[in-house]
């Protein structure tokens, strides 16, 4: 991890735009947005200032746990073309600073979600922060192929978070929802992996194209999607959710299906062959936007 | 490393600058957060 060391750039102090970059602004969309679904669908409601508050904290968190992640995977980022032009592996900053970046920001998310709202979320943010950096980077990243799987679970919270803000508990139709995204990650991040295998190959990161190969990946993808409609369809039959989620979430995941067999079905094992990896990798992130959007739709539009 | 150019102090003052700028913003917006906060919640448990 020490291998990374200063060079030139770093002799000036970090950009401001190098500490927004720790952040991964492009990945906290995702989690806004399924927060800002868990807190809009939940049945009590809350004061817009406090709403406001409490999705800015989920945001700062999930770029407090990315911040330390970036502090951490240095190394590995620098092994990587995705990640090699990020801003301590392309030398524009000191990992100190990333360090203290993360740490800082990390508190202060979660003492400003106590202050505004309450201590179940704020206690569920501080838990997801540390899963994400301790079991998620630190734990199991570079030593188990199922690495995504447990990691799966940082990235399941703010949905949860968004709904304890709001009413200060955890109910069925939230644990659903982590349900969803937990068993999302798998084929959305395999999906991926299949494309970019050569990367993590060259840096040691046992993704599981690497150690289990295609065939087995292909195999996992399907096996995680049938679990993963059935937490998404969920909501209809058991009351949580209306008829407005029921179809949008079926049709959804439907297309997901059969993105899913077409993937078991490819052969290939050159990034070129893998349309069908692709089209399934881009299709998980509308989706997840999707099914989302319908809970939202489905709790204001027809109530 | 030795080939390498030394560190300009004009670019080093001008980082610092906008650093400097940026926190003072940031600090303004938490202020008015925090006074935001202060209302909401008064007004919720009133």
């Amino acid at each position: 991890m020490n291998s990374v060391t200063a060079t030139a750039d770093t002799a000036y102090p970090a950009d401001w735009r190098d500490f927004f970059a720790l952040t991964k602004p492009r990945v906290m969309s995702l989690v806004v947005f399924t927060a800002l679904c868990g807190l809009l669908a939940a049945p009590a409601p809350i004061h817009p200032v406090l709403g406001f508050t409490a999705i800015l904290c989920i945001a700062l968190g999930a770029g407090a746990a990315a911040a330390l992640n970036m502090w951490y995977e240095a190394d590995l980022d620098s092994k990587m073309a995705r990640t090699a032009g990020r801003p301590i592996p392309a030398g524009r900053m000191d990992r100190q600073s990333a360090l203290h970046f993360g740490v800082g920001l990390a508190f202060f998310s979660v003492i400003l979600m106590e202050l505004a709202t309450n201590r179940i979320a704020a206690s569920i943010l501080a838990t997801s922060i540390l899963f994400y950096v301790l079991v998620y980077t630190v734990w199991l990243k570079r030593r188990t192929p199922q690495n995504i799987v447990i990691g799966g679970a940082a990235g399941a919270f703010p949905p949860v978070i968004g709904w304890a803000a709001a009413t200060g508990d955890v109910t069925l139709l939230p644990i659903l929802l982590f349900m969803l995204v937990f068993l999302w990650t798998p084929p959305h991040f395999w999906a991926l992996s299949l494309f970019v295998r050569s990367d993590y190959a060259a840096a040691g990161v046992p993704m599981l194209p690497v150690v289990a190969g295609a065939k087995t990946t292909r195999r996992h993808i399907l096996l995680y999607t049938v679990p993963m409609i059935a937490a998404a369809i969920a909501p209809w039959p058991l009351g949580l959710a209306g008829f407005v989620y029921g179809a949008a979430a079926s049709a959804l995941s439907l297309g997901f299906a059969v993105l899913a067999v077409q993937v078991l079905l490819n052969r290939a094992t050159e990034p070129a062959g893998m349309k069908p990896e692709k089209r399934l990798f881009a299709y998980s992130i509308l989706y997840l936007f999707g099914v989302f959007g319908a809970l939202v739709a489905d709790r204001w539009l027809v109530g | 490393m030795s080939d390498l150019p030394p560190p300009s102090t004009e670019e080093i003052r001008r980082r610092q600058r906008s650093r400097a700028l940026l926190m003072g913003l940031l600090l303004a917006a938490f202020v008015i957060l925090v006074y935001a906060i202060t209302i909401a919640k008064m007004s919720v448990n009133r």
